[in-house]
């Protein structure tokens, strides 16, 4: 999200938001249905006032727009989407207005998380991920807009969900990228430096999350680290990707596992083949030698060549 | 002028849709390891004609072992040991020196057998050797994704790469020294336009009868 924060203490502005539309024409019957009495607590009942696109409010302290919107079909595509809104809203949100009591309330992802069903056997458990973002720039940066950063920042609870095997590599590429670029603006600006040392910046743009040279290098099979890197200290070493190693197998080209060609086909996974990066074939001794002998073996054949047409010519003189 | 019919259509069907598949390899392989830039072609081009090239090769190999195993084209890949070392070293003596003398050929093309033994040696090794290594390092490389991390303690990546780049190599060695190598028949077209035709044409009759009778 960029400066579209949605929060669950704003009730108050909730109210004046709902009263204001509640004076729209257009919206008046919905409106005044959902500040009359007690409200239902699933989540048709929430998203009766909360689908409306222009429920928010401008937060007087910091100025922002904040958003009480939310995208009753995108959340049920999320990862969350088979939650009830309690699950996580948890109080007396059933009353309209939702009482001081359960606003403000900071939901706790790691705790949540952690109580889930085999949490702890997860090859990446969300300890990790805590101890990771503890080290993120995000997390230890002075600028007034890192402050108060915590998951939603990056995963929408309302829209986030994992990268799945299968997916189009270009299609990941673009969700990652777009959550770094909503807030990190200047980037796009076509007179920004940053990035300017790249090789062929854009391509690497379209071909390569943010996050696989912003975050430490992990050991193969891991995911990305939550530790994101200030720009300073992120991955300038190309043979980090472009190397016989190739990390990017192991990270972003995941997604490409088995299952994944299985269920694609193999023949077309074979042919619109994502997964070799330039330089994954590069030996500066095999080049070397490889076109070493190949110039010299030129060099022998136009020479033997030479040898027999001066032989054909012999030849022809002796005849005639 | 003798005439002897040695190269079928399903051969030489084979021999140009190959050679065709060997050219469109070199240049996207080239294309691909040195990255995009100048003559090559653009990365994500070159990638998708590269692996569709290969998966073409691959059915082009299985089509000539075949047809090798099923006609009368395979018995110029059997050896014959008897005198083989010193065929060898007749022919090589001939490449090295004698053809410089204006020397006959140490070999004469017949019915039983087109290849004199170095060719046939060559053509043996890239054939058996060589392509079919390659083949399956190709088709490591496309399900790259699917190796183990390791293999011998190395990164599996990266030893299928330099496996498929030294192979690739040894082919492009290969294909100069044949192209160069066709030339040394009895003129400079005869084995190009034999593997056109279908027809090895020589302008003395009494070599091709002469082999043609012992086979």
């Amino acid at each position: 999200m960029n400066d579209q924060v949605i929060s669950a203490g704003t009730g108050g502005w909730l109210a004046l938001g709902l009263l204001l539309l509640s004076v729209l024409p257009g919206a008046m019957p919905q409106a005044e249905a959902a500040i009359q009495g007690r409200l239902g607590t699933d989540n048709a009942d929430c998203l009766r006032c909360h689908r409306m696109e222009t429920l928010g409010y401008r937060d007087p302290r910091t100025g922002d727009l904040v958003d009480l919107h939310v995208d009753g079909r995108q959340f049920g595509h999320s990862a969350h989407g088979e939650l009830q809104c309690i699950d996580c809203h948890e109080g007396d949100f059933g009353q309209y207005p939702h009482p001081e009591s359960v606003l403000g309330q900071q939901l706790d992802c790691v705790g949540c998380h952690q109580e889930l069903h085999k949490a702890d056997k997860r090859a990446y458990t969300f300890k990790t991920i805590e101890q990771e973002f503890a080290l993120s720039i995000h997390a230890v940066s002075d600028s007034p807009k890192a402050e108060g950063f915590d998951c939603h920042r990056c995963h929408d609870p309302h829209a986030f969900r994992n990268s799945e095997v299968g997916q189009p590599i270009a299609e990941i590429v673009r969700a990652g990228n777009q959550l770094c670029l909503s807030c990190h603006k200047k980037i796009r600006d076509p007179h920004s430096t940053a990035h300017l040392w790249l090789p062929k910046r854009d391509k690497h743009w379209q071909s390569v999350r943010c996050l696989d040279c912003h975050t430490p290098l992990t050991d193969p099979g891991q995911p990305v680290s939550h530790q994101i890197l200030a720009a300073k200290d992120s991955n300038f070493d190309c043979v980090s990707c472009h190397s016989k190693e190739a990390r990017l197998l192991g990270r972003l080209y995941q997604y490409r596992s088995e299952t994944d060609l299985a269920g694609g086909g193999w023949l077309s996974k074979a042919v619109f083949n994502e997964a070799y990066v330039v330089g994954m074939s590069r030996s500066p001794l095999l080049d070397a030698l490889g076109l070493g002998v190949i110039g010299l073996t030129l060099l022998v054949l136009i020479a033997h060549g030479w040898g027999r047409y001066r032989a054909y010519r012999r030849l022809r003189e002796d005849r005639s | 002028m003798s005439a002897l019919y040695l190269y079928p259509r399903w051969l030489r069907a084979w021999h140009w849709i190959n050679a065709l598949l060997f050219l469109v390899l070199m240049y996207t392989g080239a294309s691909m390891h040195f990255g995009e830039g100048g003559w090559l072609m653009p990365f994500d081009l070159a990638v998708t004609v590269h692996n569709t090239a290969g998966i073409l090769l691959t059915l082009g190999w299985i089509g000539f072992v075949v047809g090798n195993l099923t006609t009368e084209n395979g018995r110029h890949y059997r050896i014959h040991l008897s005198g083989f070392v010193d065929r060898l070293i007749v022919q090589g003596r001939y490449y090295a020196q004698g053809i410089f003398r204006n020397e006959p050929h140490p070999f004469h093309v017949s019915v039983g057998m087109k290849f004199n033994t170095l060719q046939q040696l060559s053509y043996l090794g890239v054939m058996f050797g060589l392509m079919p290594l390659l083949i399956l390092s190709g088709w490591a490389f496309l399900f790259s994704v699917s190796l183990p991390e390791t293999l011998l303690g190395l990164p599996s990546v990266w030893l299928v790469a330099m496996a498929h780049l030294t192979l690739a190599y040894l082919l492009v060695l290969f294909l100069l020294v044949h192209m160069y190598i066709i030339t040394t028949g009895e003129t400079v077209t005869t084995n190009l336009r034999a593997m056109i035709t279908g027809w090895h044409r020589e302008d003395d009759p009494s070599s091709g009868q002469t082999e043609e009778a012992k086979s």
